[in-house]
């Protein structure tokens, strides 16, 4: 277990390297779906089923190909890339450096994330708790949820259950969030009407397709701008 | 240790039985491509008062043999400006994630070797080892499948993509940004029974529907499935990534020999799974159509039953590709995003309420 876990861990370091180095930008693309796809495997490996599909089927399958779809279609070779003695790299790596060691610090410390913490307590900030349980002498603790319960229904009801219930205002809001940056990114994009001079008030004045078929290599570019967004949810 | 690690993977299984589940699995699709091919000639040619090929064999029944020879033998033929790695990648992709999918499909019940089987339906096995007639036996199958087509994009893009071509490259958008579309409308529809289920376990889905299969409760939603599927699976009426009078033959114009063939079988076995997973949400999956006391019905084994139903599915699809014209681009994709979803929302809404009502 702990050799598979560090085996698949070295594989997502490995292809994430290659996301920065990769000759090409397509490869770059590439290798980030690998990674995007190994993290879900190690979700897996942690039992976290559904995790795992959905990693898989948000991230690999939706995000990914339209990341990928783009940037085959732009072919960015030209872009220059960028020197090592750039003062933002400098600070990219930093800022990086920092991030990960916070994480590590946290982990290894047992921040938890516990649902039956309540606001009243000293060591409880919203439903974050520093102490017993993870840490060093029990690095695979499941934090909030005990293991047999999650595993016994395969995941799926507990993550439902703690979005439909514990947080359902949040999620609902998050959901409409996105939403409306979904409908701002549709009319950012559409064309204005010229015609009624009501900008996007009215779709331009189609003929019907019967008599232009020509007219229907629009269609697919406004339709076609819909997966960019939903897709990402 | 062995034990542990793979159990993460498969589930508490004989690592053994899983891979000889495996291996057969793969030898049943590659062999059902191979005369699925054989079936779309001959059903072709039916629907066009034809004979379609009756020379190899008896009714034409070697001329699949005759065709694999003929795709390994033949010259490979490459493109000067290809990418070399991603257009040797692709084809392999497409044929793999078309297998993939269907680890998680139960083909029949469990069978309890050495100990009874619990529960109503035998879903549990405490004595005795549990033979499970899926590989991968987990508990989210069904999202697991869609997940593993989604990931199928990427070689018709690729494809497309990597051969510098024109077409190719045509073919490849049209399939992706199509793929991308449908998808939504295939998960939308499969909601439907996975609430009656109340399960995302394909064994558990399928068990449930021992007295009414989802078919008559779900009329809808298997409507939407077979049409999204049938899009995702880049079949007429929806095959706009190689709409030949257009595209020349789409993403996979520049690929010959049997690096095609790989395409070529990734499309036939994703008629496969799909048939399967229609099967096994709104057909009842293995079990009989006939009350088990009837005549003989009692002895037919369950697997047949779910190949019996997934080969009627498959004709229907080729039925459908040899009667229906392709559709225009912009009206398959109207047809996805203002038909379908909507229709798989409101499938959903209609379906939870009852649900929830019923419950409460």
């Amino acid at each position: 277990m702990n050799g598979l876990l560090m085996a698949l861990l070295i594989l997502v370091a490995v292809s994430a390297l290659g996301v920065v180095f990769a000759p090409q930008t397509i490869y770059s693309a590439l290798s980030l779906v690998v990674t995007v796809g190994l993290l879900a495997v190690i979700f897996l490996v942690l039992n976290a089923q559904f995790l795992f599909a959905v990693q898989l089927i948000v991230y690999a399958g939706a995000v990914m190909v339209l990341f990928v779809f783009i940037i085959a279609l732009l072919d960015p070779a030209s872009e220059e890339r960028a020197r090592l003695t750039d003062p933002r790299l400098v600070l990219g790596v930093l800022a990086i450096a920092g991030i990960c060691a916070a994480v590590f610090i946290a982990a290894r410390n047992g921040v938890t994330y516990d649902t039956s913490c309540t606001h009243q307590a000293v060591s409880c900030m919203h439903g974050y708790r520093v102490g017993s349980g993870g840490g060093a002498a029990d690095p695979y603790h499941t934090f909030g949820f005990p293991a047999a319960q999650v595993n016994a229904a395969g995941n799926v009801q507990t993550v439902a259950n703690q979005l439909f219930h514990t947080y359902v205002l949040p999620f609902e809001i998050t959901s409409l969030l996105l939403l409306v940056a979904a409908i701002g990114a549709v009319y950012l994009t559409r064309r204005t009407s010229t015609a009624t001079g009501r900008g996007g008030a009215a779709r331009p004045a189609r003929p019907a397709p019967d008599d232009l078929p020509r007219e229907s290599a629009e269609a697919p570019r406004e339709t076609g701008e819909r997966p960019l967004v939903t897709g990402g949810r | 240790m062995i034990a542990s690690w793979y159990g993460y993977f498969i589930g508490p299984d004989l690592w053994w039985a899983v891979l000889i589940k495996a291996a057969l699995i793969a030898l049943i699709l590659a062999t059902a491509f191979a005369y699925l091919t054989l079936a779309e000639r001959k059903v072709s040619a039916r629907i066009q008062l034809r004979y379609g090929p009756n020379r190899v064999g008896p009714f034409g029944l070697l001329q699949p043999l005759a065709d694999g020879i003929k795709l390994f033998f033949k010259e490979n033929t490459a493109p000067g400006g290809r990418d070399r790695l991603l257009y040797l990648v692709a084809p392999a992709l497409a044929g793999t994630a078309a297998i993939l999918a269907f680890a998680a499909i139960p083909v029949a019940g469990v069978n309890c070797l050495g100990g009874p089987a619990v529960g109503q339906t035998g879903l549990s096995c405490p004595s005795g080892y549990a033979l499970h007639w899926d590989i991968a036996h987990i508990n989210v199958g069904l999202l697991y499948i869609l997940a593993i087509t989604s990931i199928g994009v990427y070689s018709l893009f690729l494809g497309g993509w990597s051969a510098n071509s024109k077409y190719s490259l045509l073919g490849g958008l049209r399939s992706s940004a199509q793929v991308i579309s449908y998808e939504m409308a295939v998960a939308f529809a499969l909601i439907g029974p996975v609430i009656l289920a109340g399960s995302l376990n394909l064994e558990h889905v399928v068990t449930t529907q021992q007295h009414l299969w989802y078919l008559f409760l779900q009329p809808l939603a298997f409507v939407l499935y077979f049409v999204a599927a049938l899009a995702e699976t880049n079949r007429a009426p929806f095959d706009l990534p190689e709409a030949e009078t257009e595209l020349v033959a789409g993403y996979h114009t520049e690929y010959s020999s049997m690096r095609f063939g790989m395409f070529f079988m990734g499309e036939y076995i994703n008629m496969v799974t799909v048939a399967a997973i229609a099967t096994t949400l709104f057909l009842g999956g293995w079990l009989s159509p006939f009350p088990t006391s009837w005549f003989i019905f009692g002895y037919i084994p369950g697997a047949l039953w779910f190949v019996l139903k997934v080969v009627v599915l498959l004709f229907v699809m080729m039925w459908v590709r040899w009667t229906l014209p392709r559709l225009r681009y912009d009206r398959l994709m109207s047809l996805g995003w203002k038909v379908l979803l909507p229709l798989g929302l409101l499938n959903i809404m209609v379906t939870g309420t009852i649900v929830a009502l019923r419950a409460a």
